[in-house]
């Protein structure tokens, strides 16, 4: 039911706006169509807002749901994504000349690019002052004579727009080295369409799937295959827009890759996956040119691909290509209009905010001259007297312009004068009121599946808190809303986001060999973690009941010895008070092996595996570890029981939740290998230390309730070891977890199509054998260890086989230069 | 003057090192004044691929593909040089003064490894901020000084203020930190000197090459011999061109410098970079010999 129709009574919100500039203000420039659209958007939000809890609270829910998230540069944390419910509302009409705007400045930046790279006319003719390419730390001097073999220096870029005072559309910036913003508009857009049901709709708003499949049907048109690989290159989990990069793969179907993840074998470039090497036809690079490869651009970098250079001869796509941002400086922003007509035979359609780079010829004496009605900024990253940020000259001590001016005249080339330009202002709900915002609007263009430029209907907006502009894509305050280009006549009716729907498939996404990797060992930590924390909560409870000393020397003696094994107790520490013990266990953050390191390490890989796994997933994995209050021991059995508990939350999740394929097996393989190698361990050193051990082991291995069931009589060795070694059906027992390690290695993709079983399979099956055919009696102490040590050779092959090496960076020659 | 030099470069790794790809930059580059002859590069053992790659900077790339698990690579590079001195002596000659110079570097029509622009702004190692060498150079660099007269002086000044000392580098020691220290090697110097220049807008650039090992009759040794050594090319207008200042030596670069190759610091022309696969201690050895040859010999 279209909700906002049914309650025509909900108060306008937009009847006691106060624009603030009458020609820079969306709403209030708006023509009476486009108006019409903004008063049906704010009764229906309105309405939306009477029924339960605030629209406000609403778009919250959904932005939770979706588990979109963004860090501020410096931050570790990241917060909910700031997403304000009243749209940017465009008239159609007024989008087309900005979408014409758009692609026009595309094309130039294209032909700029082709120029800088190619014959450098422009600066031999002294049209383009040579300093605004080699200042900028873009400039990609390997490129010049190397043009992409499908004509396109360009697939995907943006422009920061905004409405100035005059109501004219003007571009704050060109971006082409990052499309950041981009996986947020289409995430603003799916948020702001769940939270508000049909009313997009009704403002007629246009769809934004269009874009994103010619997006990704231009970079096919580009390669050379009929069907391409086409990756999302992305500099890792640790980046700022890594959520960002990670939904969109996800939304293109685009494998998400870092640079470790490929490979450059003659001079074709190809993804690790466990099935061997896969071609790879193009990358959609989210990293910088000069970290795509070590070998030809920053040799210190290691997010890139060693080699990558050499498969763009062959028609390797790279989309930005490399060098491209070149044209992203401030220096260059200024240039675009007196080049346009130069370069398209027509002039700018969009103007540019004007400015002067001061080393041309006379830019330094007027901006001396009028320094209080400047912005001065860096020309290019940073400048002497200003950092990396922008001032104004009116707001400057007469100190600090004393000096600026100084450093001014010494390079004038790190400098550009700007005049004050006010953004535009749209109406954004603050407490139930809508009041004027200054904004500023990133707008996106790719290149189609003919090779033209689509620009997206929309676009990611910024909304700051005041009139200052900061270079980031959303800082502290900021608020970011959604975009509607809004039609006086409905247009086709179908699903707002999504992309055109492909043929049925089941899994058969390849498994990049660093996610299988990352799988692999985010189960071995958390298994790990709750043995460990099995041991502890066993070195409690002994120390509750029975008599301290006598404890420590017996059973409780060797589980000191198992956490000493595994990092979790220091040599010295051994003889320490058992309190002692498992308190430091659980606090201290420096034992490898103690609770605190090892849920960090779970986080870590964790992280890397966002994308896989649901949002209720990543909310348990990412909790911080309890407090501990005191060192009480039933407070650290609570903080012990509450960590047991989310590992076996996450369990359930995996169990329930996760496709069986290769991902699956991998993270089921970690579990059992490292769960194998707990059993073998604990085994050695319980089986020994009669009743009391064997009854601790059964604890340790979480077969208690069963053997209880099972034997009316108490711990008896050879029962207990079989079921805790050698019971196929008990999933705590080792034979089980061999037997499903023999499954999960078969059922894995084979190199080749010999269809003989690989190394990894026959070493596991090797494992299992002697536990199928022995009987308990015949199992002794040096069968297990013999056991562990074919488990950690596994391990080893499985790395070898289906993980990456590590690359690693040659150190400069040093001691050459010892003059 | 007439030189055979051989450079001889060994790696040794604790373990095997797999798939290891590096670049040489040795082969010296054509340099006014400088003929390179007799050109040979051994590498053992040989590489699965050997290839001249384009240098974005003056320098001769050749990367090496080493399929092949090693433990060891050795390096070697042999050729003759001739050098002779300038046609005028450049200390004496009349120079534009330091604005002129900042100008026309600013408005010369070419961005390659040849133009005085591409050597204007901060580079990765040879950063300008914090700004704490510029201010120190300045005192010698006043807008209306000739910029050889101010350049000359800067590199004294450098020479005398600053304790050479081969104990205390490592390649990519901020300038800032030697700078702070007041010592360092050949490298460091360099570096200082061309922060110190391009604070004030002059194109500066990083030289590597070789220094005559013996010295002629009667003259003291100088510093540098025996290894690769680095100086500072300063861009002083279209007549004088780049001109060599060494800090190390307060000289100019004439007949006892070989050029290798020229770029904004020294991660542009490192002898040797790369990547491989394994992780590995890796030792170097290095021996350079730079010998005169008696012009009759030849």
């Amino acid at each position: 039911m279209p909700r906002s129709r049914a309650l025509p009574a909900a108060p306008d919100w937009l009847s006691s706006y106060q624009p603030s500039g009458a020609a820079s203000d969306l709403y209030a420039a708006a023509s009476p169509q486009t108006a019409a659209h903004w008063h049906t958007m704010a009764r229906g939000l309105a309405a939306l807002g009477d029924q339960s809890g605030g629209v406000q609270e609403q778009i919250a829910r959904q932005i939770r749901d979706m588990g979109l998230t963004f860090r501020v540069a410096g931050d570790e944390a990241e917060r909910d994504w700031p997403l304000t419910p009243m749209p940017l509302i465009i008239g159609g009409e007024e989008w087309g000349a900005i979408e014409a705007g758009v692609i026009q400045r595309a094309d130039l930046l294209e032909r700029l690019i082709g120029d800088i790279y190619g014959h450098g006319q422009l600066v031999a003719k002294r049209h383009l002052p040579a300093p605004i390419l080699t200042g900028s730390p873009y400039f990609a001097r390997k490129m010049p004579g190397m043009a992409p073999p499908s004509g396109h220096w360009l697939h995907v870029c943006a422009m920061d727009l905004t409405r100035g005072p005059d109501g004219q559309w003007c571009v704050l910036s060109d971006r082409v080295r990052l499309a950041t913003g981009i996986g947020y508009a289409l995430e603003n857009r799916l948020a702001f369409s769940r939270a508000t049901g049909s009313l997009l709709g009704d403002i007629h708003a246009r769809r934004q799937a269009g874009f994103f499949s010619a997006l990704r049907e231009g970079l096919a048109r580009d390669c050379q295959r009929d069907r391409p690989r086409i990756a999302l290159l992305t500099p890792g989990r640790l980046n700022q827009s890594y959520s960002e990069q990670a939904h969109l793969a996800r939304y293109l179907g685009f494998p998400l890759v870092e640079g470790r993840d490929l490979v450059v074998n003659q001079d074709r470039l190809f993804v690790r996956t466990i099935a061997g090497p896969k071609r790879v036809d193009a990358l959609w690079r989210w990293i910088d040119t000069n970290a795509l490869d070590p070998l030809s651009f920053d040799v210190r970098s290691t997010l890139g691909v060693p080699d990558l250079m050499a498969t763009l001869p062959g028609g390797a796509v790279v989309a930005n290509w490399p060098g491209a941002e070149v044209v992203e400086s401030r220096a260059m922003a200024m240039q675009m209009e007196r080049l346009c007509p130069l370069l398209l035979g027509q002039s700018a359609l969009l103007k540019s905010v004007p400015g002067w780079w001061c080393g041309q010829d006379g830019a330094l004496a007027h901006a001396k001259k009028h320094l209080d009605d400047l912005l001065i900024a860096p020309a290019f990253g940073s400048a002497e007297g200003l950092g990396r940020q922008p001032v104004v000259g009116a707001s400057l001590t007469p100190e600090r312009r004393a000096a600026l001016l100084a450093a001014m005249r010494q390079r004038p080339m790190d400098y550009v004068v700007q005049t004050l330009l006010a953004l535009g202002q749209t109406p954004t709900l603050v407490e139930q009121q809508l009041v004027p915002r200054p904004f500023s609007l990133r707008v996106f263009a790719a290149r189609d599946g003919q090779g033209r430029w689509k620009v997206m209907p929309g676009g990611f907006a910024r909304i700051l808190p005041g009139d200052d502009e900061t270079p980031a894509l959303i800082g502290t305050g900021d608020l970011s809303a959604d975009v509607c280009i809004a039609d006086v006549q409905k247009q086709s009716s179908i699903g707002h986001t999504m992309l055109d729907a492909p043929g049925v498939v089941r899994g058969g996404a390849i498994l990049a060999s660093q996610s299988a990797d990352n799988l692999f060992w985010f189960t071995r930590y958390a298994e790990r973690t709750e043995f460990t924390l099995r041991l502890l909560r066993a070195l409690l409870g002994g120390s509750i009941e029975a008599d301290a000393s006598a404890h420590q020397a017996g059973v409780g003696g060797v589980l000191i010895n198992l956490l000493h094994a595994g990092g979790a107790v220091r040599a010295q520490g051994m003889s320490e008070a058992t309190l002692d013990i498992c308190a430091d266990a659980l606090t201290e953050g420096d034992l490898p092996g103690g609770i605190p390191s090892l849920i960090r390490q779970l986080q870590n890989t964790g992280r890397a595996l966002r994308q896989r796994f649901a949002r209720d997933f990543w909310l348990i994995a990412s909790r911080p570890m309890p407090a501990l209050r005191d060192h009480h021991p039933q407070t650290m059995l609570e903080v012990i029981e509450e960590l047991l508990e989310r590992l076996s939350a996450l369990s359930g999740l995996i169990a329930e939740n996760m496709m069986r394929g290769p991902a699956h097996a991998f993270i089921d393989m970690g579990r059992r290998i490292e769960r194998a190698l707990s059993i073998c361990r604990v085994t050695r050193g319980l089986q020994a230390s009669g009743q009391e051990g064997l009854n601790v082991l059964l604890e340790l291995c979480d077969s208690q309730i069963t053997y209880r069931s099972r034997y009316l009589s108490g711990a008896a060795p050879l029962q207990v070891l079989d079921l805790v070694l050698l019971d196929p059906d008990n999933p705590r027992s080792l034979a089980f977890q061999v037997e499903a390690l023999v499954q999960r290695i078969s059922g894995l993709p084979p190199l080749d199509d010999r269809n003989l079983p690989e190394q990894t399979l026959l070493d596991a099956r090797a494992i299992l054998a002697p536990l199928q055919a022995q009987a308990i009696a015949d199992v002794d102490s040096g069968t297990l260890h013999a056991i562990e040590i074919q488990l950690l050779s596994l391990s080893d092959r499985i790395s070898e086989r289906y993980f990456l090496p590590n690359e690693t960076v040659a150190p400069r020659q040093q001691g050459a230069l010892l003059s | 003057m007439i030189y055979n030099v051989t450079h001889t470069t060994t790696l040794f790794y604790s373990n095997l090192v797999r798939l290891a790809r590096f670049n040489l930059r040795l082969r010296p580059i054509d340099w006014p004044g400088q003929t390179i002859t007799e050109y040979r590069l051994d590498v053992s053992p040989a590489p699965a691929d050997i290839r001249q790659k384009s240098s974005p900077w003056l320098a001769n790339e050749t990367r090496l593909t080493l399929r092949d698990p090693i433990t060891r690579l050795s390096i070697t590079s042999r050729f003759r040089a001739r050098v002779q001195p300038p046609a005028f002596d450049r200390a004496q000659a009349p120079s534009p003064s330091i604005a002129q110079v900042r100008a026309m570097a600013m408005n010369w029509p070419a961005v390659g490894p040849g133009s005085p622009a591409s050597y204007l702004f901060a580079s990765p190692i040879a950063a300008i901020w914090p700004g704490e060498i510029g201010a120190w150079g300045r005192q010698w660099l006043a807008d209306d000084t000739p910029v050889m007269q101010g350049a000359m002086a800067l590199m004294r000044a450098l020479h005398e203020e600053f304790t050479f000392d081969a104990a205390s580098t490592s390649p990519d020691l901020p300038p800032i930190e030697a700078f702070r220290a007041r010592r360092g090697v050949c490298q460091d110097f360099t570096h200082v000197m061309i922060c110190a220049l391009r604070a004030i807008g002059l194109p500066a650039a990083y030289v590597s090459g070789y220094l005559r090992t013996i010295p002629p009759p009667g003259m003291p040794r100088l510093v540098g011999a025996d290894m690769m050594h680095a100086w500072v090319a300063l861009w002083c207008g279209p007549d004088l061109g780049w001109v060599g200042l060494d800090p190390t030596n307060a000289t100019l670069a004439t007949t006892d410098h070989i050029v290798v190759a020229m770029g904004r610091d020294y991660g542009d022309v490192a002898p040797l970079d790369g990547v491989f696969h394994g992780g590995a201690g890796q030792t170097m050895t290095v021996s350079a010999d730079v010998e005169p040859v008696e012009e009759e010999a030849v």
